[in-house]
């Protein structure tokens, strides 16, 4: 993919400001090291950017996207104007929080393929350090902007149509994660996109893994641990990941994780970002677990329990229950407690 | 040089059919237990349908579709048949909460005087579920097409369809009065039904053994 254009912008946070801060631009050249790092950016985008996106359809539920639009714009004719109009949307919703960043629109093409990446860069402070045979001088630096782990965000669309294409992009964003505000900045907000993968689809889609992984699993620890993992994740309603960085924050063994993976349609769909979403989970992956005074503890699969386990009342015993079960043993052990 | 028809018809026998079964499979596990829906069906376009689609010219004569490998949206295209019209809503929410829209439409001609093609048009980002290992996505279309529709909807839209695709020339005026007479049955046929599911088993309507 050949880099035609680059272009950059200074956005300042005017988020509900009536009038807007005048933005300033230039275009970029492609030689030197700041050329060199954007190519590298804009080579990388499409492995970089691992969140998929679609844009969303305008109010009226029509195909039609007022972000996608300038963006096909500028993709048809890059300029500083039509580069200005994105970098204008931007800042018409940039907080102080998010605060003053850089943007930088890069163009190019292969072929009949057209490829747009936007990358902010945040502004930080920082000291500038410069060494010479006797001394060292130090200075303050105001307006650094830097591609910030924490913060840097760009997006990346690639299509060979102009009319029907450049609906779908990835895009990278550090802060999606974080409290609402943030999160919603890049991809809600300035770009007009959702993800692509809805909480409900990629829940979905994790806990029939996780359940057939359970129910497939020969050894004995293999499932129980991913029961026990099944149960952990439930708790981590509302957070934006991957299923890979879900797996991996839970810690499990190379068999238990391999199990969950092997059982999703396509492994590049352990990298699809989604909302985790509790309610979906337990709809698809519930388990009960019923915990006597006596000691005793019970568990099974909600749907399945009361099938597995009979429950039987005893009359006028003040609570006392007894639970009645069949099947062969497939395993027993000892195991300490932890 | 390959043309956009050849891609279409090399990619319809590797994995479009499978994909259409795979994403049938897919909605009728959202829709679950879901009451009054007749049918799901999944189809991809039938090679001989995009190339005639493809080949479309524009009023001046110039090709309809540039790229229409990327154009074309309907390339992979499901349906959904519901029983009542008031249950379209109801299912559209519930497929929407696992398919991602870049459009929601409701059809309706442009004015009330006239009757013609009613439905839910949506078009969805396909689930990368549905797609096989081996395949390569970028040989497969971003979007589909999904279709909710009643079962007196889907009757005229699938006969004016078959009719007009074979009819060698445009509908003439008594033709096309005929098809509109259909399409207000259909919609009359929808309409009686909605009212009797009302009364009849929801409950709430105002129905001659309701009221009080």
């Amino acid at each position: 993919m050949n880099l035609g254009k680059i272009h950059s912008f200074l956005v300042h946070p005017a988020k509900g400001e009536e009038i807007q801060p005048l933005i300033g631009g230039t275009e970029v050249p492609q030689e030197g090291r700041l050329g060199d790092m954007l190519a590298a950016i804009f080579a990388r985008a499409p492995l970089e950017c691992d969140i998929a996106i679609t844009f969303r359809p305008n109010d009226d539920g029509n195909q039609e996207n007022e972000c996608r639009d300038d963006l096909v714009t500028y993709i048809g004719a890059p300029t500083i104007a039509t580069g200005r109009t994105i970098a204008g949307r931007l800042q018409r919703v940039t907080t102080h929080r998010s605060g003053l960043g850089l943007l930088f629109l890069m163009t190019g093409a292969d072929g009949a393929v057209r490829r747009l990446v936007a990358s902010r860069f945040p502004a930080d402070q920082g000291i500038l350090a410069e060494e010479n045979k006797q001394q060292l001088s130090v200075e303050f630096l105001e307006r650094v902007f830097m591609k910030s782990t924490k913060a840097y965000k760009s997006a990346v669309f690639e299509s060979d149509s102009a009319q029907a294409g450049f609906w779908d992009g990835r895009a990278i964003d550090r802060q999606i994660s974080s409290p609402r505000e943030l999160s919603d900045y890049w991809i809600r907000d300035f770009l007009l996109s959702e993800l692509r993968t809805t909480g409900a689809a990629g829940t979905k889609r994790l806990a029939v893994a996780f359940r057939s992984a359970i129910n497939q699993a020969s050894a004995l620890d293999t499932r129980q641990e991913l029961i026990a993992a099944a149960t952990l994740l439930s708790k981590r309603d509302g957070e934006t990941a991957s299923a890979n960085q879900l797996i991996d924050q839970l810690g499990l063994s190379s068999s238990a994780s391999e199990a969950v993976e092997s059982q999703l349609p396509r492994p590049d769909l352990l990298e699809e970002v989604f909302r985790f979403d509790t309610e979906e989970f337990e709809r698809h992956l519930l388990y009960r677990l019923v915990e006597l005074d006596n000691g005793g503890l019970l568990i099974a699969e909600n749907d399945a329990f009361p099938r597995v386990f009979e429950r039987i009342e005893l009359a006028g015993s003040d609570g006392l229950v007894a639970f009645r079960t069949q099947g062969h043993v497939v395993d027993e052990r000892l195991r300490k407690a932890k | 040089m390959t043309t956009p028809t050849e891609v279409y018809q090399r990619r319809f026998e590797g994995h479009l059919v499978r994909i259409a079964a795979n994403l049938e499979q897919l909605v009728l596990g959202h829709l679950g237990d879901a009451e009054d829906v007749d049918c799901v069906r999944a189809r991809a376009k039938e090679p001989a349908r995009f190339a005639e689609k493809a080949s479309r010219v524009d009023e001046q004569g110039q090709p309809k579709y540039s790229t229409p490998l990327t154009e074309i949206q309907d390339q992979i295209g499901v349906l959904v048949v519901v029983l009542y019209k008031a249950s379209v809503e109801p299912i559209r929410e519930m497929l929407q909460r696992y398919l991602r829209p870049i459009e929601d439409t409701s059809i309706v001609p442009d004015s009330y005087w006239e009757f013609g093609y009613f439905g839910r048009h949506v078009v969805m980002a396909l689930p990368q579920d549905t797609i096989p290992a081996e395949v390569n996505p970028i040989e497969v279309p971003t979007f589909f097409e999904l279709q909710i529709k009643t079962l007196f909807q889907y009757a005229w839209s699938e006969a004016n369809h078959d009719l007009g695709y074979k009819s060698p020339s445009p509908f003439e005026g008594d033709q096309s009065r005929r098809f509109a007479f259909a399409a207000a049955q259909a919609w009359g046929a929808d309409r009686a039904f909605d009212e009797l599911h009302e009364e009849l088993v929801v409950g709430r309507g105002k129905g001659p053994n309701n009221q009080g």
